[in-house]
């Protein structure tokens, strides 16, 4: 097996977005940090519009629960800044200059893309025709000759060309005569007025037609790219801590959330097994979890078949169900966890089996 | 309407079960008197005679008062023997097991016999409940509270000495909750104070 890379260092206090009211990572090496050096798995949530997946193919962002992002805020490792807000301000305030030599870049990597998918559509191509025991070369040469042959030739290749180039965009493009305008929309020079417009005015750019290259670009090197960048910090600047919001509401299970962290559990949330969390010894992709836990006011009441039922669902999967909650008289709210030990109780329940 | 009511007088006495006898009434007068109520004492009695009969727990008693502090508990709690051990911890059950393994491989070759896991049994807590009460987190903290590790030892010396033993694995108090439905189920659960990881059922 092969090493993994080396993870990408992570300078803290990082950044939490608040969408929505809900605490958003979108940074793959914050939320590999995260895991690794403070026990808070999150859950990832990034799916295709109109076409969700179960949550095995999920992919960035990470939401966090409300208990670890105060979690993390209280250890001092990141602070929540409201991103709706802070988008709305920097966007505003991004000069022209910045907005072109943006676009450029996204352009680039553009071609970028462009450049190394057509490669790999040649390799492809010539690893087929080889197969078949058709050199390309010698199809060419064989064009070359034939003077009468040399349209029937040509229409081969324009075919091949083109199940190559649309092959990426899956057999219901194939033939359809959408990609090729698609494909001549693009200028390949930046017009910047153009781009202005695009920018300032949400009706489509009409008036400057944009320039078409010659015939030839009309095969896959013509096709361009359009990049969306995934991440809005490299355009923007990382919003500074003074916008930061204040301490994330918590529900009154967080104590033991937070007194269960400082033992360095991992949690994930409890939805499966009817509680708050499900705790877990060590990473969730290596160990089972522990406890089934619910987090309780100091004098809330509950029921006894609440007990009853998850003591007997936790054993029936290998957990111990888990009560506790923070003791108002002891200790108080300090900042250092170390109240943690004597103010939060927690019990730990199982069948008896007698 | 009227006939049912005359019938109603009309009913005998129906004489008492043993067993609502025994729930009822205390064997001895307990020197508390007053600091349970009745409802809670028979309560304890109910789950003791359940342990004691259906079961098979030895040396039960009901406790009125904490041995801690001599304080009156929150309500009186049973404390027993059961017939095997009733909890071992995961990792007194890993050298339980090591120990085994070496006395099989320590035994002649030609000997059958598998594992031999021997545990004896410890004296537990059993606090008593009934289904239809709530609980907070703060009284469950001062039943704990008021609990000692072990059980206090009854006249019998052996017990004692079991006590003894029994102490290295039991760094958490634990307590059985009993609860007792209004058909007289009574269903056993282990609570400990803390976190205490599961058994490898």
């Amino acid at each position: 097996m092969a090493p993994a890379p080396a993870p990408n260092p992570v300078t803290e206090p990082f950044t939490i977005s608040c969408i929505a009211g809900r605490y958003l990572l979108f940074d793959v090496d914050i939320i590999a940090h995260c895991r690794r050096a403070h026990n808070i798995c999150g859950v990832l949530v990034g799916t295709i519009p109109n076409l969700s997946q179960q949550n095995v193919f999920l992919g960035i962002p990470l939401e966090l629960m409300p208990e670890e992002a105060r979690v993390l805020v209280e250890r001092g490792a990141a602070y929540v800044v409201d991103d709706a807000a802070v988008h709305q301000n920097r966007f505003m305030e991004m000069s022209r200059e910045e907005r072109l030599k943006f676009m450029e870049d996204m352009d680039r990597r553009g071609e970028e893309v462009t450049r190394e998918q057509h490669s790999q559509a040649e390799r492809r191509k010539d690893r087929a025709l080889k197969e078949k025991g058709l050199r390309r070369e010698t199809m060419e040469r064989q064009s070359e000759d034939s003077v009468a042959d040399g349209t029937a030739t040509d229409e081969t290749l324009q075919a091949d060309d083109s199940s190559v180039a649309s092959s990426d965009l899956g057999f219901i493009m194939k033939g359809s005569s959408f990609s090729d305008p698609w494909v001549q929309i693009k200028a390949p020079k930046i017009d910047s007025s153009a781009i202005e417009s695009i920018l300032l005015e949400p009706t489509p750019a009409s008036s400057p037609e944009p320039t078409v290259r010659s015939s030839t670009s009309k095969g896959v090197a013509g096709q361009k790219h359009f990049v969306t960048p995934t991440t809005s910090y490299p355009p923007l600047p990382t919003p500074s801590q003074d916008v930061a919001l204040p301490l994330p509401a918590v529900p009154n299970s967080y104590p033991l959330f937070r007194y269960l962290h400082s033992k360095g559990y991992f949690h994930m949330p409890g939805l499966r097994f009817g509680c708050h969390y499900n705790v877990y010894p060590g990473d969730p992709l290596r160990y089972h979890s522990h406890f089934a836990a619910t987090g309780l006011g100091w004098d809330h009441e509950f029921d006894l078949l609440d007990v009853v039922g998850g003591g007997r669902l936790g054993t029936g999967t290998k957990k111990a169900y888990m009560i506790g909650g923070e003791d108002p008289d002891v200790g108080g709210r300090g900042d250092d966890n170390s109240h943690d030990e004597e103010s939060v109780r927690a019990f730990s329940i199982e069948w008896a089996a007698i | 309407m009227t006939s049912i009511l005359s019938q109603a007088d009309m009913k005998q006495p129906i004489a008492r079960a043993p067993l609502q006898t025994f729930v009822a009434v205390p064997t001895a007068p307990s020197p508390s008197g007053g600091t349970h109520l009745p409802h809670e004492q028979s309560l304890a009695r109910q789950i003791l005679h359940n342990l004691q009969h259906q079961h098979y727990w030895t040396g039960l008693q009901v406790h009125t008062h904490s041995p801690l502090t001599d304080e009156p508990l929150p309500r009186p709690l049973v404390s027993g023997l059961p017939p095997q051990r009733l909890y071992v911890h995961p990792d007194e059950q890993v050298e339980l097991l090591k120990k085994a393994d070496r006395e099989r491989k320590a035994r002649a070759a030609g000997e059958a016999g598998g594992l031999d896991v021997r545990t004896e049994p410890e004296r537990e807590w059993i606090l008593p409940t009934r289904l239809n009460e709530k609980w907070t987190l703060r009284r469950l903290a001062g039943v704990f509270d008021a609990l000692t590790m072990v059980p206090p030892a009854t006249e019998t010396p052996a017990a004692a000495a079991e006590e003894g033993l029994a102490s290295p694995w039991r760094t958490t108090k634990r307590v059985l909750l009993a609860t007792a439905d209004t058909d007289s189920t009574v269903v056993y659960y282990i609570v400990h104070d803390g976190v205490v990881k599961p058994r490898q059922n």
